[in-house]
């Protein structure tokens, strides 16, 4: 048993040595930095429009309309109980159907926006549906934890306004957004990391982006550790991004709210 | 031309080629999802005790740990399991036992915060009270912290579930002929109905996910009331 088993324990030695040593080339290398660039323009573009949209979708939820309120539920129940992935091909596949010939057309062909110096090229179809279906399906996340924020500023501080004589929307405004915005801003940092992870999905819709191009480099190269090991440290990297951020977000303001402005039961 | 035959395709999707060919479509979605339901439980009850009980430098190990699980997409640990678990193990793993190895790991993950928290929040009074009745550790989690802790932590326990009924779609990528598989099968034969059929997709979806919840909600809540402080298994 001992000399076989010693024979191939050094062949496995010797196999992950092989492929440990062997780095990319840096064309792939170059593969993998562009599909992350490609991650983090998606994210970001559906960051920006879901949490625009999430604030409306929390507002409509808190409506004083019967039928706004319960259309925002609906919507939240369906997109959040049914896969991203279903919705991604959804959109893929479907609105290639549901659109006009003629809006597909000018979706499919090349365009470009050129603001002064910088010449926006238009993307790709796959891009704008990936874009799409992200940003639907993280506005119901991204507006429940505002809902929750909303909630989550006491009673009070609603009837402290009003005896001050401010209006509805005055309130809203000064009294309890900067409140809720406080509140939500910890679970907002963990929907913003499930954007980037959730990024990953549109691979199933052929966009180039970090799980895609990971794959290409390894279907390519046969280096599997290499190619999945650069895209999760790169994955790591942008999670542990937000994460610092909301730190450094927390530390100045614990130090200029002084401590006793916001004081809530559980709060940091 | 003509409308497709739709009887077949329905029975497909929701069971693949079952008793000529293996499982597949929805009956394949729901046994990975109790499969992985249970392993990320089992994972995330020792990895939130561990996180109890452990202090110093193994538990930052352990958070470390888990915080990489929680950090990295679904779909990249999908990939990882996929293609080292076959190098590693030096068998021919199916692609069905990856993806569920990959899911309960993440699911583990994240439920071990919520253990963990569930512990933490009962308080140093019930661990003290235990320990001058003179019982070990062990005996104080099995029979004081855990009864207690379960009810705090039944909601994250069914919201981690009912996201795995989701996540299960992933399979997809590396090819086990699960619901949305199938379903992407289907429309590329037919090509024409790509609406209707990730419509129904989504709808069976959240019917599936309507009544995960519903019924272990009812599950837990008759089981915690039923026996009072006990804790039946």
């Amino acid at each position: 048993m001992t000399a076989a088993g010693l024979f191939y324990l050094c062949q496995c030695i010797s196999f992950w040595m092989v492929t440990m040593n062997a780095w990319l080339e840096p064309r792939y290398v170059a593969w993998i930095w562009r599909g992350f660039a490609m991650t983090l323009v998606l994210s970001a573009s559906v960051i920006v429009c879901a949490t625009l949209l999430g604030f409306a979708l929390a507002l409509a939820r808190s409506a004083r309309a019967a039928a706004l309120r319960r259309a925002a539920a609906g919507y939240v129940l369906i997109f959040r109980n049914s896969p991203l992935l279903v919705q991604l091909l959804f959109w893929y596949f479907g609105a290639a159907v549901l659109l006009p010939d003629n809006v597909m057309t000018w979706l499919n062909t090349p365009h470009a926006v050129t603001l002064g110096p910088v010449t926006l090229d238009w993307p790709t179809f796959e891009f704008v549906a990936g874009w799409f279906g992200l940003t639907c399906y993280s506005t119901t996340f991204i507006g429940e934890e505002f809902r929750a924020g909303m909630r989550g500023v006491r009673g009070g501080q609603y009837q402290a306004a009003a005896a001050l004589g401010l209006t509805r929307f005055a309130t809203l405004r000064h009294v309890i957004l900067p409140q809720a915005v406080r509140i939500a801003t910890p679970p907002l940092a963990g929907q913003y990391m499930n954007v980037i992870k959730n990024s990953s999905l549109t691979m199933a819709i052929g966009l180039a982006e970090l799980s895609y191009s990971s794959r290409q480099v390894e279907t390519e190269t046969l280096k599997t550790f290499q190619s999945f090991g650069m895209a999760t440290l790169l994955y790591i990297a942008a999670i542990a991004a937000i994460e610092v951020a909301l730190l450094i977000w927390q530390r100045r303001g614990a130090y200029q709210s002084g401590g006793s402005r916001f004081v809530r039961p559980g709060g940091s | 031309m003509s409308a497709p035959d739709w009887l077949p395709i329905l029975r497909y999707l929701l069971a693949g080629a079952f008793p000529a060919g293996p499982l597949g479509g929805v009956a394949l979605t729901v046994a990975l999802t109790l499969a992985s339901a249970v392993l990320s439980a089992l994972l995330g009850l020792a990895g939130g005790i561990a996180l109890v009980m452990t202090r110093g430098a193994l538990h930052m190990l352990l958070l470390a740990v888990v915080g990489f699980f929680r950090a990295i997409p679904v779909l990249m640990l999908i990939f990882w399991t996929f293609f080292l678990m076959p190098v590693l193990l030096h068998i021919d793993v199916p692609g069905l036992a990856t993806v569920v190895c990959a899911l309960a790991l993440i699911g583990g993950a994240y439920l071990s915060h919520s253990v963990q928290a569930g512990i933490v929040a009962l308080g140093d009074g019930q661990w003290q009270a235990a320990m001058s009745l003179g019982i070990t550790h062990a005996q104080a989690l099995r029979h004081v912290l855990l009864p207690q802790a379960v009810r705090t932590m039944t909601p994250s326990f069914v919201n981690q579930w009912v996201s795995l009924i989701k996540d299960t779609s992933l399979a997809y990528i590396v090819g086990v002929p699960e619901f949305t598989f199938l379903a992407n099968q289907v429309n590329s034969r037919l090509m024409v109905y790509p609406a209707q059929i990730f419509l129904f997709v989504g709808l069976v979806y959240l019917v599936l996910c309507g009544a995960f919840q519903w019924a272990v909600t009812r599950l837990l809540a008759g089981t915690f009331d039923a026996g009072g402080q006990t804790r039946s298994r």
